[in-house]
């Protein structure tokens, strides 16, 4: 089968794309990983982390399902003594580079601070040095401490979401199920942010964006075969690790969804809120044309990125009844 | 990984706005003035009066419709056409600068010579002295207007001149209304709204007095908008209210009131003061200014003194 060409990418978005090309290879190999991580470590962080005074950021570690700490970042309102809602967040980084006091961060306060809810990171354990199931556990021991409400009584476990971009988006699903399956924390709503769901890398846009945007197929092999060795694509891929395998997806908690029409994910990440709906869930899912992977990060001026921001907050407004 | 953001001097800036701007075209006005804000970092600017274009984006990427200020003349900008983009940075351009704003005026001349100005629109050809009336009388019937239409200019402070029907409510921003008039007498209805709009005020502050002002409301001392400009000395009594003003906000909302109120008492319930304060605000504002406003002349004077000092205050 010969793969159709792209849609195209929105001017835009191209525009900075061209702008960024030196700095974002398409396709990311194994032998890359080292080198990323050496650079975004050397990369200061910069940005508001209190969000003007109204967060106190607090370190702390939990214990992940192997007994090793795993560090967790906290930060609690300064407003408030009242117990506050929780944005859990996941972050990204196609499973073997980032960490979770991002340049993201101080975005994240500030829309938290408009909902009233409290913000914490977990520094999960990257791959491939820690394969599945390490980062997906690290992810939900992270979530069980925060929602036991003798640990953090300032914390209202009733009201939690879990959310993530790319990577973090899939691990925020892969938490959402594994929430529902151990009957542990009840989530309010999963914020997923273009997830990386399908370690399988065989959709039309998978094959359609090879060699294109940000995080091509390369790429997504890349990252899934740290996370699964041998096991990426086969038939034994746990749903925790890849939660598009996941043949059960009802009573799972509201969802958001976002991705661009031109980039990888885009097909697995239409048909995972499709099957959302198809078993009576409810879902929320935005295309947006023209969009490379991680184009409101890349590029945030962009019209299409502002768009994606607002319509982000509007869910979240609306699920939180915030 | 990198964000798109104000380009570093030293790396190939020249190429990559080069690069940026030529991967716009066609895109439209909107991402074009943005380019040259992200590329810059600053807030960017574009004002085409002939097209009614008014476009202001912030680094953030925020982009606004809305009519602007003049810029500051120190900021760099580019003529295109009858448009001007410009930056806001009070610090010469370097040539980076310089570069986003000729590639971005170049993008944007391109995208306007290929959109030929909108025709105006009704309300301001209408009311346009400069087209005879011949040519207003034919766009009135194109427009389905009948013939014995009346209808009065509105001059807002900010945006476009309106036409508004008599009786038709002329919303709460400030601008001034000229008279009913026929669609043959419209221009002079605009000429009478503009000169209103001169004795409109902020309504706040060291400004006090009505947003909205119908030109026949004005009476004989409309002609005075011709004559008072900015740079005429201004009398006495107009020097004595900045007086007034400068000491306290609160006192030439005072004289305002009561210039407007049938009397002390009431001005006091319009402020929402005690009456013995507005007394006392009185008898320290007769100090200032030098004459009694209680009286009926000295009533009279301070409502003409306070019409007057309008025309001097800046938009």
């Amino acid at each position: 089968m010969s793969t159709p060409p792209p849609p195209p990418f929105d001017p835009e978005l191209a525009a900075s794309l061209a702008l960024l090309g030196d700095q974002i290879p398409p396709s990311i190999t194994p032998d890359l990983i080292g080198p990323m991580r050496a650079a975004r470590a050397a990369q200061a962080v910069e940005g508001d982390f209190t969000h003007e005074g109204h967060y106190t950021e607090h370190a702390l570690t939990v214990k992940g399902h192997d007994g090793a700490d795993v560090p967790l970042l906290l930060w609690r309102p300064t407003w408030t003594d009242a117990p506050t809602g929780l944005l859990y967040w996941i972050h990204g980084g196609g499973m073997i580079v980032g960490n979770h006091r991002g340049s993201e961060i101080p975005e994240l306060l500030a829309t938290a601070h408009s909902l009233g809810l409290a913000v914490a990171s977990i520094g999960y354990r990257l791959a491939p040095e820690h394969p599945h199931p390490t980062p997906v556990e690290d992810c939900y021991s992270g979530l069980v401490h925060l929602t036991d409400p003798t640990a953090h009584p300032a914390l209202d476990a009733a009201r939690v979401i879990v959310g993530g971009a790319s990577a973090g988006g899939g691990l925020a699903a892969a938490t959402a199920l594994l929430a529902r399956d151990r009957g542990g924390p009840r989530l309010s709503a999963q914020l997923l942010v273009y997830p990386m769901l399908d370690d399988r890398n065989d959709t039309v846009s998978a094959h359609q964006m090879a060699g294109l945007g940000v995080w091509d197929r390369t790429s997504n092999d890349t990252g899934w075969s740290a996370l699964l060795g041998e096991a990426r694509g086969g038939p034994d891929v746990s749903p925790y690790a890849a939660p598009a395998r996941a043949t059960d997806l009802s009573n799972l908690p509201p969802a958001f969804l976002d991705v661009g029409s031109t980039e990888t994910f885009r097909d697995e990440i239409v048909d995972y809120a499709t099957r959302l709906w198809q078993t009576g869930g409810i879902a929320e899912l935005h295309v947006w044309p023209g969009a490379f992977h991680g184009f409101d990060n890349f590029a945030p001026h962009a019209a299409l990125s502002r768009e994606a921001a607002a319509a982000r907050l509007s869910w979240l407004r609306r699920t939180l009844g915030a | 990984m990198g964000r798109v953001g104000a380009l570093d001097p030293q790396a190939e800036a020249a190429v990559k706005v080069i690069a940026y701007f030529d991967r716009l075209h066609g895109a439209g006005l909107e991402p074009l003035v943005r380019g040259a804000t992200v590329l810059s970092g600053l807030p960017a600017a574009l004002v085409d009066p002939a097209r009614a274009l008014s476009l202001r984006a912030r680094p953030d990427g925020h982009l606004t419709r809305t009519a602007l200020p003049d810029p500051d003349p120190a900021w760099p900008h580019t003529a295109i056409g009858t448009a001007v983009l410009w930056v806001e940075t009070t610090d010469p351009a370097g040539p980076v600068l310089a570069m986003v704003l000729e590639r971005a005026a170049a993008a944007i001349g391109d995208h306007l010579d290929r959109t030929p100005p909108p025709a105006p629109p009704l309300a301001a050809l209408l009311t346009d002295p400069d087209r005879d009336e011949t040519e207003r009388l034919a766009a009135a019937r194109r427009a389905g207007l009948p013939p014995a239409t009346r209808l009065s200019a509105l001059a807002p402070h900010r945006g476009p001149v309106r036409l508004i029907a008599p009786g038709e409510d002329p919303g709460a921003a400030r601008a001034g209304v000229g008279p009913a008039a026929s669609l043959a007498d419209l221009p002079g209805s605009l000429a009478d709204a503009r000169r209103a709009l001169r004795f409109t005020a902020t309504g706040t502050g060291a400004d006090p007095g009505p947003v909205l002002v119908r030109a026949e409301h004005v009476g004989a001392l409309l002609p005075l908008a011709d004559t008072v400009r900015p740079d005429t000395p201004p009398p006495p009594d107009v020097a004595a209210l900045d007086r007034l003003a400068r000491d306290s906000t609160a006192l030439i909302a005072l004289a305002d009131a009561l210039a407007t109120a049938p009397s002390v008492r009431a001005a006091a319930a319009a402020l929402g003061v005690h009456h013995s304060t507005a007394q006392q605000g009185l008898e320290r504002a007769e100090r200032l200014l030098g004459w009694n406003v209680r009286t009926v002349p000295g009533r009279l004077r301070l409502q003409i003194a306070l019409q007057v000092r309008r025309l001097y205050l800046p938009d």
